[in-house]
């Protein structure tokens, strides 16, 4: 599987959805439900459909400004990748 | 403090078009007249979103038998929970659909019996395949996701890379390739449906170059069934762990077969809040934790993984609910199950009985009736 295309606009699956605000803040899906906390929100908080894969890299990045902008993008994509086989995101 | 349960399976009904012989609702099932009222099950789900859980799969029989389905998943909806249509699709429609679509519905999963309408029909035991097949692009096109559950059985593990080839040409999701459980109905059949060694080892290899081929397009969701497996699945994830069932007159389970446990009184939530049936009921706190567990569990590496197993098949299999499932290989009683597989791998593997939809009376296997009214 490649990483998502740079003008990919990543978005949640069909019948995923948030609830919950602050703390609780958690993403439901036919099979589960991901709490997450620190990177793995911040990327799926972006997955809205209308930010690009290179702009939630380039948001990321300027979040975690200390990393190498190839491992970030790596990163980013391999998380979305994962979460797309399992139908919670596309891209 | 006890955790509160993460999903709640709502019986809401055990009528059904549908009299699949591997039916999971009990040989007693419970009458139309007895069932919950509308506010009744409005009621519970409010309990159920305070009490933390956050899934809810509506389920039957045939939830869409009943009439207040709408209203239902608009309640469950409001209270906060996600909301999942467990359904063969009979007595959906596009108006139905969107309506239950604006009401908050999340998913629905829409279950086949075969990849060939005939043999489909005759597991059923009567003609829903077609139109199953016309309702999927419906369900697609809704918004919601849209899982396909294929139960998988000897009849008709052998036209598994039909039954997916089918599933794909319907753009779910996800697919569940779901091993019949034995238990219900499908205790009843066992001997009919019970795969042999040879279709199970088959069926391994399709599903794991399918999940190769579809990975990123449909998620494929398959379990090697229990009687075949070396440890016992860790049913409901726990007894009162995770999961609690409420059948149509809303008495509360920790498991789907749980009826069968003698010496266990099962309460209702006409009776009690849900709460206390959770945190309170002896039902509830009969094999919870690991204080019930006997030996070889109580000091098994894999007790916090499978918790001793299922409790109705230690009963149903072993005669006693609080042995060691004897689905596991280390259990004393495992060569019960044993017995089974050995019978069902020396008689012929899948049956040449040439289907007969409509046929209730079978040599092969008894159908699920309807309930009483």
């Amino acid at each position: 599987m490649p990483l998502p295309q740079d003008s990919s606009q990543p978005r949640l699956a069909s019948g995923c959805r948030w609830t919950g605000e602050g703390d609780k803040r958690m993403l439901l899906f036919p099979e589960g439900v991901l709490k997450l906390k620190g990177t793995g929100h911040a990327i799926l908080e972006r997955c809205d459909g209308q930010r690009t894969f290179r702009q939630i890299v380039d948001e990321l990045q300027g979040l975690y400004s200390a990393s190498e902008p190839e491992k970030v993008r790596n990163d980013v994509g391999g998380f979305l990748e994962r979460l797309q086989q399992k139908r919670v995101v596309d891209f | 403090m006890l955790p509160g349960p993460l999903a709640l399976i709502a019986e809401i009904t055990h009528r059904c078009p549908l009299h699949c012989v591997y039916c999971s609702n009990p040989l007693q099932m419970a009458a139309l007249c007895s069932e919950l009222a509308t506010e009744e099950w409005v009621g519970v789900y409010q309990q159920a979103a305070k009490l933390g859980v956050l899934h809810l799969h509506l389920t039957g029989g045939e939830p869409l038998a009943r009439t207040d389905l709408t209203q239902l998943v608009d309640a469950a909806h409001a209270a906060g929970l996600y909301t999942n249509l467990i359904t063969s699709g009979i007595g959906l429609s596009e108006h139905r659909l969107t309506a239950l679509v604006r009401a908050g519905l999340d998913h629905v999963q829409l279950s086949f019996q075969d990849s060939r309408e005939s043999s489909a029909d005759w597991i059923a035991g009567t003609r829903a395949h077609a139109l199953k097949v016309e309702l999927a692009p419906m369900i697609r096109r809704s918004g919601v996701a849209f899982t396909i559950n294929m139960v998988v059985h000897r009849q008709n593990l052998d036209r598994l890379e039909e039954m997916i080839a089918l599933a794909e040409s319907l753009h779910p999701d996800r697919l569940e390739i779901a091993h019949v459980q034995y238990y219900g109905w499908a205790f009843k059949n066992r001997d009919a449906l019970l795969p042999t060694r040879k279709q199970v080892n088959d069926s391994l290899r399709i599903v794991a170059v399918a999940q190769e081929r579809l990975a990123g397009r449909i998620h494929i969701e398959a379990v090697v069934p229990d009687y075949y497996a070396r440890y016992p699945k860790a049913c409901m994830g726990g007894w009162g762990r995770q999961q609690l069932i409420i059948d149509p007159a809303g008495k509360a389970l920790p498991c789907h077969a749980a009826g069968v446990i003698p010496g266990l009184q099962f309460h209702t939530v006409r009776e009690h809040s849900l709460e206390w049936i959770w945190r309170e009921s002896d039902a509830f706190q009969k094999f919870r934790g690991e204080q019930w567990m006997p030996e070889p569990c109580r000091s098994c590496d894999r007790r916090a993984m499978d918790f001793g197993g299922c409790r109705c098949q230690a009963f149903l299999v072993a005669g006693d609910a609080a042995s060691t499932d004897p689905a596991c290989s280390l259990a004393p009683k495992h060569v019960l199950i044993e017995e089974v597989v050995a019978r069902v791998n020396a008689s012929s593997g899948s049956a040449d009985h040439s289907p007969q939809v409509g046929e209730k009376i079978n040599s092969l296997w008894s159908y699920r009736p309807q309930p009483g009214q």
